[in-house]
Parts: C-alpha cells; structure tokens; sequence
C-alpha cells in the first residue's frame, strides 16, 4: 500500500515540484486566512477585559449604572453586614499630549480608591498610600520614575500631572485616586463600576439577585464579565462574517485540490489500470489519491499554521481598527496560537483536501482494471454531463432563492450563507456549459481578434474542459467574492454619503481631541457649549450627549439632542414614521427615537417601548444610522437631563447665521473653546473623517479579497503548467508547421487570458448575484443596516483589471516553459 | 498642599501599633510646620460624657480600642479586639467627598482559644461617601461594616470577617475612667506629649458569634480605651508593654509600661487601679512593677509578673494561646502582639488583654 | 539556378544521452535535387530522423553544415529557421499528428494561420481536394479512419506548397492498402507537383515510389541507388 502510494502518488509529485509546492501553497493560504481571522478576532474580542480587571484580578459581581453610580451607593455597599470584598472605579481614558512616539494613543484613564486598595495593590507613593493631589500613578509600561511629569488630555482638557508612583503592570495605564478623578473625567459624585467579591456561603446568582434589591433604581448588578459577554456578543455577527469571508480563500482552495487531484487521476488512468490488472483493489486507488490530497492538507496546514500566525498579526490592526469604530473600545491582546488552533489548522487542511479529492479519487477507484484510455474521455463526459449540471445549476440557484428569504438565526443570517453557498455551487455547475458554450460561440471570432493563437488557446480549453471549468470556477469564486463585497461597500459607502447629506446638517462639528470610538464619550465644559451658543456668528448649537449602556444583554448607546436645534435642517431621516409629528412630540412626551441597528438587534418598531433603568419610554420612529453598530437611544436633551443631569455635553453641532462667512465662524468657535482641547471640524471635513473611517473598517475585507485572488491565480499557474506539460506534443507540433517561439507563448497567454477572461464574467454574474445576498440578507440580518444598492464602477473596473492581468501574468511561467520545450524529443515517435 | 514628606524618625525603627499612624504621610513634625497645627493635649481638658466619646478631629491622632475575653455557655472561649483608628492628614478639613484630610484605619481580631486559632484583619479608608468615620449624632464608629453604635448608653459592637460574623452588647456597670492627671496621661516629659485618655473598664459583653456556619451565644468582659492626643510620644520610645486586668474581685487594673531604646523603661510608664465602686487611682512607675517573667515565643514575652504592693496585688500573667501577633500584611503597618490573658495570684484570678508592640523586626520603609 | 535544393556538408551530430555520447551522423554529405523523390532506409537509430530534422531546418548539425535551398541553415536564428520552414517544408509523421480538437480544414490551414497567410480556407480546401478529401473538411480527426488522417496530414504538409516534404514512416501506422494508396499520392506530390520528398522508411515495398534510396548505418551512407521510379 504503501509503495502504492510512492508509486503512484509521491514520485509524480516529485516530479512536477512547481505545480506541488503551487497546490499546497494555495492550500496553506486559505488555512492561514482562516487561522488568522479566528486568532485576531479572538485577540480583538479578548480584550474587552478591560485593563482594570487584570489590575484587580476576576470579582464576582459588578455594579453599574447608566451615567454613573451615585457615589453613595459604594458607601452603603461597604457597611452591608456580609463580608464583601469591594472595588470602587471609575474608568475613562487619557490620550497622551506631550511630545514622544506613543503621542496621541488613548489609555485606560483609572480612578481607584487608593486609600482603600493601596496596601493590596502595591500602588505606593514615596511616603505611603495616601494619594497626593494631582498626581498619577503610571504602570511600568510607561517607562516614568516618580516624580516625572505626563502629559495628558483628558476629556477635552490638557494638563499636566505629576507620576507620584509606577506600579507592575504591563502595558500602559494610568491611575489616579477616585476623588481626582472624578474631577479629570468631568464625573462629580459617580463612579462607573464597582466590583464585588462575595463569600461563598451562597451562590454568586443568589448574592447578585439579594445585592440588586438593596440598590436603588438605575443601579444594576450583574455578575462581572457579563459586560465582556456583552461585547463579545455584540461582535459575534461581526466575526462570523468574517469568518465566513475568510472561508472563501478555502473554497477557492478547494476548487484547486480537486483540479490537482483530477489532473492525477486523468494523467494515470492507464497506469492505475494497469496496478488494479496487478492486483490493486479500488480501495487502494482511493486511498492512495485521497492520500496525495491529505499530503497536500498535512503541508498546507503546517505552512498556514504559521503564515496564519504571521497573517494575525496584521489582521489583529485592522480588526482592532474596525472594532473599534464601529463597536467598543479595545486593545488588542496578544496572539495566542495554542494546540487548539494547531489542531483547527491541520483539521481545516486536512479535510478540506481530502473533501475536495473525493470525487477525482472515487473515479480513479473506479477504473476498470482493462482501461488504458487516452486523455479525453473524462473530458467527454463533462461535455456530455452539461444537461444535467445546467438543471442542477438552476436547482441549487432556487435552492439559494428560497435560503435567502429565510429569517436570521439565532441572531444570524445562515440563510443568506447557505445561499452564497448554494450560489457558489449552482455558478460551479452552471460554468462548464458556459465556457463549451462560449468557446465555441467565439472561437472564428477569437481567430479574427486574437490570431491563430487565441483560436488554438480557446480549442484547447474547450478540449479539456471539466478542467478549465474548475480552474474557471475557483478564479470565479473568488471574483465573485470581490465584487459581491466590492458592490456591498461600495453600496454602503454611496448610501453612508447620502445619509451623511441628509444628517449631517449643522456647519461645525466640536468633540474633545482625540482617536473616536463607538463606546467612548468624552465630553467638554458645559459651559464652552453655552460661550458657543452665545456667539454673534452662531445662529444654534445642539448639545449631544452619550451614554455607553447596555440593553437586553447588548451594548448600546443612550443619548440626548436639541430636538429643536435640529429641526433647523436635516437631521434624522425615518425608516417608518412622520418625520414632522415625530420631531414635534419628541420633545415633550416620555418618548425616544432608535436607530435602525438598535431596532433590529432587539426587534423594536415604532410604537413598542424601551425600558431604561429610570423608566419605559414610547419609541417614536426608527431613523436610519450608519454610524455605528452600537444603536441608539435618543431622546430630547431635556429629557435626558431630567434623567442624568450631567450638563457636559460629547458633541456640539454649530449653525451659523446666514451671511456669516464659515471660515471665519469656525474661527470664533476655536477661539471660543481655547484652552479647552476640543477638535472643531466644518462640515465637510468632519465628512471626509468619517469615510476615513468608513474605509479603514474595510480594510479587512479587502485584504482578505486579495488572498482569495491571489490563491486562484496562484491555481491558475499551476494549472497552466500541468496543460502544458500534458500538450507538449502538440506544441512541439506547431513548432514544425512553422510556429515560432512566440507564438508558443502567446498562445499559452491566451490560455490564461481567456481563463481570466471566462472567470471575470462568470465571476461577475456570480458576484452580483452573491451582492443582493451580501446586501439584502445577510448586512440586514447581521447589522440591521439597510443599504441601498449602487453600483461601484470604478472600483469595479479597476479590480477587474487587474485581476484580468494577474492571471496573464500567472501563465507567464507555463508560456516559458512552454517555448523551452525541445519539439524534436517532444513529438518523437516511439 | 500639604508637604508630604515623612521625617526621619517616623521612617526608622519605631514599631508601636499605636504609632502606626504616624507613618501615614502626614506627620505631626510635617504638619506642625503648616499653620493651623494639630491641636495638643495638655492639662486642664474638661471632658464631657458623651461628646467625648465621639470624635476630636482638631487633635491628630483617636483611637477607640475594644478587647475582651467571652465564653459560649459551654465555657468555650474567646478574645476578641476590635479597634478604630482615626488619624488625621490635614488639620484643615475639607468638604470633598473623597478628600483625606482624615484617613481611618481598623484592626479586627479573634483568638479561638479552644482551636488554638487566631484570626486578624485590617482595614484602611478615609471617610469617603459613607466608607468610615465618627457620627457623634448618630453615636456611631464605623470602618465599613464594622462597628460601634451607642444605644441608651449601651455600646454594640458588630463586626464582619471572611470567616466570623461577631455581635455584641457592651454594658458598663462603672463609669468611664479617666486615666492621668488633670485629664491628660503623660507619655513623655514635655508639653502635648501626652494624651487624653478614658476607659470603660469592665464592660459586661454579650452577644452572638457566627463562625464556621455555627451560631455561638457569648457573655463575658470588655475593656474599652479612647485616646486622644497629636504626636504624644518622644523619640527615645523602642515599644511598650500594655495590659488590661479585670479580676474576679470586681476591681480592674491597668498598666503600661514604655520602653526606651536604650533598654530602660520611661518613668512615666503609668498605671490605674480601679475598685468596685469605679473609683480609680492612678499608679506610677515606683507604686507598681510589670516585669516579664518566663516564656517568649517569637521575642515576645508571654509571661509575665505584675505587683502593686501599696494594693496588695501579685499576679501571674500567662496567656492560653501563644500565636496573638496580628502579623502586618503590608509594608506600612508593623505587627504586633495583642491578645487574651488569664492571671492568677493575689488579690485571685482573672482575665484580661496583653499589648506588646515593638517586638517585632523594625520597620524600615 | 542551383540543382540541389538540399545539401548536407559534412555534416554530424552529436548529443548526450542518458549521459553517454551518441553519434547520430558522422560527416555525412548528400545532395538532394529537386523534383526527387528520396528514400531513406536504414534500422532504427541508424540517424534517419536526425537526417529529416535538420532537413527540416529543426535541428543544427553538430559539424558541417545543412544548406535548404541554398541557406545554410546554422546561420539563421529561431526566427529564420521558422520562416525557412514555414515557406520552404512540410512535415508528414507517422502517427499523424493531427490536432485532434480541430477540425479537418482547421488542421490544414494550421501552417498558413501561423505564418500569417491569406485565404487560408480556401487553400485548405484545395488541399483537401488535392488528397481527395473534399466534404471531410468539418470532420474531427477521430470521426476519420486512419488513412484519411494521414492524407489530412499531407494536404496540411501541402498547404502551404513547400518546396521540401519530409516524411518520416508515413505509412508505419497503416495497413498495406492503406500504406499503398499514401505511397501513390506521394508520388503524385512529386511528379505533378515538382515537390521535393524526404522520406524515412524502413519497408522496402514503399521505395517502389522512389527515385533514389540512401541507405544509412551507424550515422553514415552506405549506399545511394538510384532508380526508375514506377
């Protein structure tokens, strides 16, 4: 079995090393992009333990309150006759301002009561634990002695601070005693979590229920990590997506095995004839090419086990990007690859390999110990086969109609998954006749267009064309995918401009300094908003405030506008709803506006309420957002400060009087807010912000795009290479009817222009196809955004393009080996 | 601001609990420089019951120390010291909620005579939203959930730990006794160093004791100190010797005793009797001897021999369980040995509470 | 004008293989004119094939040189020996070699398509019609027997009216009837045609068409006999 194995499998491999290390290489990639996108969506998820935890260690229980908890709440929790451990926090962030390389990185700002957990903490000032006023203590990660100075912003203040002392710690956090930094944070009398260790004389569950009883109202008590649950949840529909896109790098892949596979089977039809005349039971035979695919699992998963380990690193920065711009703060954790993920590697490898193979192996099984056939007749039977592939096609793409009408899942879209599949299958049924079809359509016209050389090219991947379709399928595959996610983003970005338009009405847009994030709201001086408003320029300010909350199990955003501020133009446009009688009843009843994320994450509409820690509120009209993932509560301004009267507000919209020159307004604002660190934008350039960031969510994908690409033309050489080697007599042939060199080559690039060709309009039918499932499934299931679809041509051309070239430059290496061969030994007749 | 740089001899050797809390940032030498300074104790202080019992923030540093040795029914016992710290960081007092113009500190401990067991916690705040502090409206001592609260002139004790849930009604059959000389205990010669000083001597304890999943009733004595004073000690202390005596007879007695760091005892070291009635009479170093008289365990004598001849008194002092250190889990507090003793000789037996701090290795910041 | 349209100078070659040194043809020189009809007969490896390819300007002597009407065919480069061949001979094999996913007009017109001629279909045709095959011209090869193919292959060696036809065992894959009817074209080729036949061979019937017989061994000529051609 074993020298079977050698035999028919190993030696042929060696003796085509290019084409070997090309398949398993495509095989590596797509296990790397898999690997990498689980490791650095791990790390990205990870790190929602916030930096405060691994100060403290893990509590059982954490109190928390929309806007704070009253400070007196942690006094009463202490003189609670049960034997608590407590931690009070209150947590923010501070960007670092002074001159150096970490300038500008936001870090956990964290106020502790130092007094009560200085001696546990080892966090020392040179005299004792006794905090000094104005100073911070810094973690050693900082690389600050005692007595050095730091510079920070926080909220929209710069300042100044003194390092009264370094604790151990890794990585870069700043703390500082409750009192001051309640001041810092701009939060009198609140603090933002307080932890709890309880004993274990009951349960956690039941100490949590008992705790939340003695809590007065708004005042939740959860088990701790249920906040980092939260977040993970939030991300779940956005990593599976993910995940899912980087699967496509394995289809592709998969496509790629199986075409290597049959090319060995094909090529040793004569030869496994002759081994199953001697003896050889089918079994063996399947055994033995299952076994060539398994080789190329085993080394393509140990290659992608480390390019993903390499690969994570680079995606852990643009999904820590995304997330934090569209969900929660984070900080990368490290990478961790562990036996788990080795294990997810070589299984993935493995078993996609083999999968793929089963059907040329199964056929290798099945040749008739007597059979010694010549190329041509599997090739024959693709041909024959189109009929039934066409229905099959039409099956599965109804098949993948009916997927995609299907609700969300347990949150999410597997029937818009199942459909792509479904789609992907049906495009892998349908391509054979489609590339029969269209050869023989265009093969006098490609002799017109393209030489004697093209006609040739296009015969001959008719000839051998369950190979050409495969090889046609993977490149489409992975076009498809580009351009489904091409038109997808390029769909979003177009309806984010517009909404854009529409919402962002006012002439100058004022927040602190600093990297935005979708869960944190530094805010600035009540009183800079009121200078503002006041100023002969400005006709009307809109004080927005928000709140990271969380809702039903999920993170969200409460916040409150000037309802009539921003009636003056624009403003929130309805996915259902009177616009006017929404805005003119906002303001006075118990009412509140969700975003279109919010309302379908939790299934609200209008009409339905919201319970909030401090009451039920009507939902007035869904509104359409595209800001973040996050959803929001809006309720009016005064409403909100009813609620939590924290005046400062996170954002200020500015309109200018008519005839007051904008630049010159922005002026007076900056003027107006010196001293304070706020960033002031005019309207346009707060616009092209935003699509800054808008693109940078997209990296992702689009890196993982490239992948999908790249492992398809790598399919495409290597695929090329194996049609040469098998033609060499043929192409031997013309060089004696009077071929030239060139000509060789030119004809082994049409093959590859053809195949891009073939795969760029069956990928493009394929993707457009695959952007309706994208756009109107699978983003609405999973984000709840609703799209409207436009078409990216520009992006689209461009991509195109150049994947069309790569695949000709991918049959560079074929057409020279193609023109080096020697036409006298190539044809000489035994 | 307030500089907070401690001086020298408040980072060297001395070790006594009671002189804890000058090693928190803020000393009297540093506060003194400040105007307006920590008030000082000095002759002539007029108490008066019972705002003297709460809290006299213009001094630096109170202390309100309760032990006492309790029995279950079964005659199974136990001592027990439950102490509050106050100590005071800035003499001017701030409104902030979070300021530390005051920081409290607490020692709980638990000597389960029986199991040989001793348990000991700390705790350190500053008053905070409701963290810790003296409500003299409300009659109430608290660092977090441990406490004193007067009630019709009753003091309940309640006290919560990991492993112990301790109550208990302190009732004083006599009246605070008021230790020294025109209202002020000498400690070393000079002016202000020395304290204002009460005791509840025999304070009739009984109560409730949640430990190991059990509910134990106890009855037994207490001793209850207030001292009041700003930076009574000199330089030349190395530690001192405390111990409380409640006799049979129903007479207590009270004797300390501070070492200096030359060996020899300060002159000042002090003492009180108190007779059944509540009379008390102050000893002095030449009326008394408190002399260690056998066994150590770990440097710390655990045997000793206190006489007042004047009174008649010669008794032994041994202790039922040798390991009473509360053991410092932190760089800034010493340890220190407190714990439950039992005597015998004349005037008869009885129990009471041992102090020995300074014994152990010294502090070195 | 000269009468020799293929001359052979001295000519060797030698290659490597499997390691050891082979002598193909040693010195060997011939003169061929045209309108002749040239057998070469010999056993296998006796350096027929190697004979036909440099004929065929497809492979360069090792010594002495190769002159295809009148070019000495070492002096060319790739492009050259293209266009030589391309415009002056055809080659017929043994097995064919028809492409077999192109049709019977479509393998025939393949020499003038790749040299860029014009009318390509219809001087297939003519082709085809010239070897008798006139209505095969949308047939796939393997839709014909195998004496039909070989006269595709001649009418393909023909299209593009070469002055050299080198045929190497054109009638070893065929039955005797069959082999007779390829000889009788052949002869048909040069007698109305005027063009020139190479021909390996190593089945005395076939040298009845021919009018001279250079008989190899070892990489050299062992006898030239000329003859009245039937």
């Amino acid at each position: 079995m074993l020298r079977l194995f050698a035999r028919l499998i190993l030696r042929p491999m060696k003796s085509e090393p290019v084409r070997a290390l090309l398949t398993a290489f495509a095989v590596a990639l797509g296990v790397a992009v898999v690997l990498a996108i689980d490791l650095a969506g791990e790390a990205a998820a990870g790190s929602f333990r916030s930096s405060v935890e691994t100060l403290t260690g893990d509590a059982d229980l954490e109190v928390t309150a929309v806007g704070g908890i009253p400070e007196a709440v942690y006094g009463q929790l202490a003189t609670l006759p049960f034997a608590f451990r407590l931690k009070a926090r209150l947590e923010d962030y501070a960007t670092l301002s002074g001159a150096g390389p970490d300038k500008g990185s936001v870090l956990p700002l964290i106020g502790i009561d130092v007094v009560a957990d200085a001696l546990e903490l080892g966090i020392t000032n040179e005299a004792g634990p006794v905090p000094d006023k104005d100073s911070v203590w810094v973690s050693e990660g900082l690389g600050l002695k005692p007595g050095a100075n730091i510079e920070l912003q926080i909220q929209d203040r710069p300042g100044t601070y003194r390092v009264g002392g370094v604790f151990k710690q890794k990585g870069q956090i700043i703390v500082a005693d409750i009192g001051l930094a309640q001041r810092l944070v701009r939060r009198p009398g609140r603090l933002d979590r307080i932890l709890v260790w309880v004993p274990p004389v009951r349960s956690v569950d039941e100490w949590q229920q008992q705790l939340q009883q003695e809590m007065p109202a708004g005042v939740t008590v959860a088990l701790q990590g249920a906040r980092t649950q939260e977040n993970r949840r939030m991300l779940e529909a956005f990593r599976w997506n993910l995940r899912v896109l980087s699967y496509i790098a394995l289809v592709v892949g998969a496509f790629l095995i199986y075409n290597t596979i049959s090319v060995s089977v094909v090529r040793r039809r004569s030869e496994i004839g002759i081994l199953r005349a001697l003896g050889a039971t089918r079994g063996a035979i399947l055994a033995a090419f299952l076994g060539e695919a398994a080789v190329f699992g085993v080394v393509g998963g140990a290659v992608g086990l480390l390019l993903g380990r390499v690969m994570a690193e680079g995606a852990v920065q643009l999904l820590g990007a995304t997330v934090e711009s569209l969900y929660v703060s984070s900080r990368p954790a490290a990478i961790e690859i562990n036996a788990v993920s080795a294990l997810l590697a070589f299984t993935i490898g493995i078993s996609i390999s083999v999968l793929s193979a089963w059907s040329p192996a199964r056929e290798a099984a099945g040749v008739p110990p007597t059979e010694a056939m010549a190329r041509g007749r599997s090739d024959y039977l693709a041909r024959v086969h189109q009929g039934r592939d066409l229905l099959l096609a039409a099956g599965l793409a109804a098949l993948a109609f009916f997927a995609s009408q299907q609700p969300p899942f347990a949150g999410k879209p597997f029937g818009g998954y199942a459909a792509a599949l479904l789609l992907i299958g049906a495009g892998a049924m349908a391509i054979p006749a489609m590339v029969d079809g269209i050869n023989r359509v265009s093969s006098r016209l490609l002799l017109r267009l393209g030489g004697i050389e093209a006609m040739l090219a296009s015969r001959s991947l008719s000839a051998s064309l369950r190979r050409t379709s495969v090889l046609v399928g993977a490149l489409a595959t992975a076009i498809a995918m580009m351009v489904s996610v091409g038109i997808m983003v390029g769909s979003f970005r177009q309806t984010v401009l517009i909404w854009m338009d529409n919402q962002l009405k006012a002439d100058i847009y004022l927040r602190p300094a600093g990297t935005a994030s979708a869960d944190r709201f530094p805010t600035f001086d009540a009183a800079l908003a009121d200078r503002i408003a006041v100023l002969p320029e400005v006709r009307a300010v809109d004080r927005f405030r928000a709140y990271p909350i969380s809702y039903n199990g999920l993170p969200a955003t409460l916040a409150g506008g000037e309802t009539q501020v921003i009636e003056l133009g624009g403003g929130a446009q309805f996915v259902s709803g009177d616009r006017a009688s929404i805005m003119q009843r906002l303001p006075t009843c118990q009412c509140v506006i969700i975003s279109e994320p919010f309302a379908n994450k939790h299934r609200l509409s209008t009409g339905d309420s919201v319970t909030l820690p401090f009451g039920r509120f009507e939902i007035l009209g869904v509104y359409y957002d595209y800001a973040n993932e996050r959803g929001y509560i809006i309720m009016d301004r005064r409403m909100l400060l009813k609620y939590l009267p924290d005046p400062a507000p996170s954002n200020l919209a500015v309109w200018v009087k008519p005839g007051v020159d904008l630049d010159q307004a922005k002026l007076a604002v900056e003027r107006a807010a010196q001293g304070s660190s706020v960033a002031v934008f005019a309207n346009r350039s707060l616009r092209v912000e935003a699509i800054k960031i808008f693109d940078r969510t997209f990296a992702i994908t689009y890196a993982l795009e490239a992948v999908a690409i790249i492992v398809a033309v790598m399919g495409i050489a290597g695929a090329l290479l194996a049609l040469v080697i098998d033609r060499k007599r043929e192409l031997g042939l013309l060089r004696f009817l009077g071929a030239t060199t060139s000509q060789v080559r030119k004809l082994i690039l049409c093959e590859a222009g053809l195949l891009g060709l073939l795969a760029n309009v069956a990928g493009f039918l394929l993707g457009l196809a695959l952007s309706l499932i994208l756009v109107f499934v699978i983003n609405k299931q999973s984000f709840g955004w609703t799209i409207q679809f436009h078409w990216p041509v520009a992006v689209l051309t461009g991509a195109l393009s150049l994947v069309y070239a790569a695949t000709i430059v991918a049959g560079l290496y074929p057409a020279r080996i193609a023109t080096r061969l020697n036409p006298i030994e190539v044809v000489h007749e035994e | 601001m307030i500089e907070r740089i401690p001086s020298r001899q408040t980072r060297s050797r001395q070790v006594s609990r009671r002189q804890l809390l000058a090693l928190l940032p803020v000393t009297a030498a540093g506060a003194e420089v400040k105007a307006p300074a920590w008030r000082k104790a000095l002759p002539g202080y007029r108490y008066q019951f019972p705002r003297d019992h709460f809290s006299h923030p213009e001094f630096q540093t109170e202390w309100w120390y309760y032990t006492g040795n309790v029995t279950t029914p079964q005659g199974r016992p136990f001592g027990f010291e439950l102490t509050f710290f106050r100590q005071g960081i800035d003499p001017v007092p701030s409104q902030a909620v979070w300021s530390v113009d005051q920081v409290y500190l607490a020692h709980l401990a638990l000597s389960d005579i029986e199991r040989q067991r001793f348990y000991h916690y700390e705790r350190l705040n500053r008053s905070g939203p409701g963290l810790a502090g003296i409500d003299p409206e409300r009659q109430r001592i608290w660092n977090g959930n441990w406490q004193i609260q007067w009630h019709n002139g009753d003091q309940h004790l309640a006290a919560v730990a990991p492993e112990f849930n301790l109550k208990l009604a302190l009732h004083s059959d006599k009246p605070p006794v008021i230790h020294g000389k025109d209202g002020i205990s000498q400690k070393s010669p000079g002016e202000g160093r020395a304290s204002h000083y009460v005791s509840f001597t025999r304070l009739l304890a009984s109560g409730e004791l949640e430990l190991a999943g059990q509910k134990l009733k106890l009855a037994g004595t207490a001793w209850m100190d207030h001292e009041i004073f700003t930076n009574h000690l000199g330089d030349q202390l190395s530690g001192w010797d405390w111990l409380s005596l409640q006799l049979a007879n129903g007479t207590e007695l009270m004797v300390y005793r501070l070492r200096r760091k030359d060996g020899s005892i300060e002159p000042l070291s002090h003492g009180t009797f108190i007779d059944t009635s509540g009379r008390a009479r102050g000893l002095t170093l030449e009326e008394f001897s408190f002399t260690p008289s056998g066994r150590t365990w770990n440097r710390y004598p655990l045997e000793w021999r206190v006489k007042v001849p004047s009174l008649g008194i010669d008794l032994e002092v041994s202790t039922p369980m040798e390991n009473q250190q509360l053991v410092s889990t932190n760089r800034f507090s010493p340890s220190y040995w407190e714990g439950a003793v039992r005597v015998k000789g004349q005037p008869g037996t009885g129990v009471g509470y041992l102090e020995m701090t300074g014994y152990d290795t010294p502090l070195n910041i | 004008m000269d009468t020799t349209l293929i001359r052979f100078e001295r000519v060797s070659k030698d290659y490597l293989a499997d390691g050891e040194p082979v002598h193909a043809l040693r010195e060997l020189s011939l003169d061929v004119a045209p309108g002749q009809f040239v057998a070469l007969m010999g056993r296998s490896g006796c350096g027929k094939s190697t004979l036909l390819n440099m004929a065929g300007a497809m492979d360069l002597p090792s010594g002495g040189r190769v002159l295809l009407d009148g070019q000495d065919t070492s002096q060319l480069d790739d492009a050259g020996l293209t266009r030589l061949r391309r415009e002056k001979v055809g080659f017929v094999f043994q097995s064919f070699q028809l492409l077999s996913n192109l049709s019977v007009a479509e393998n025939v017109e393949l020499p003038l398509l790749l040299s860029g001629g014009v009318n390509a279909r219809e001087r297939a045709r003519e082709a085809l019609g010239w070897v008798e095959l006139s209505g095969y011209e949308t047939r796939l090869p393997h839709q014909i027997s195998g004496g039909q193919m070989q006269r595709v292959a001649i009418a393909r060696a023909l299209v593009h009216a070469p002055k050299l036809l080198l045929a190497d065992e054109p009638i070893g894959n065929l039955d005797t009837n069959t082999g007779d009817l390829i000889l009788k074209l052949l002869r048909r080729i040069v007698t109305e045609r005027g063009t020139t036949i190479l021909m390996a061979t190593h089945s005395p019937e076939s040298v009845v068409v021919c009018d001279q017989i250079v008989r190899l061994r070892d990489g050299r000529i062992e006898a030239v006999e000329a003859r009245q051609a039937r």
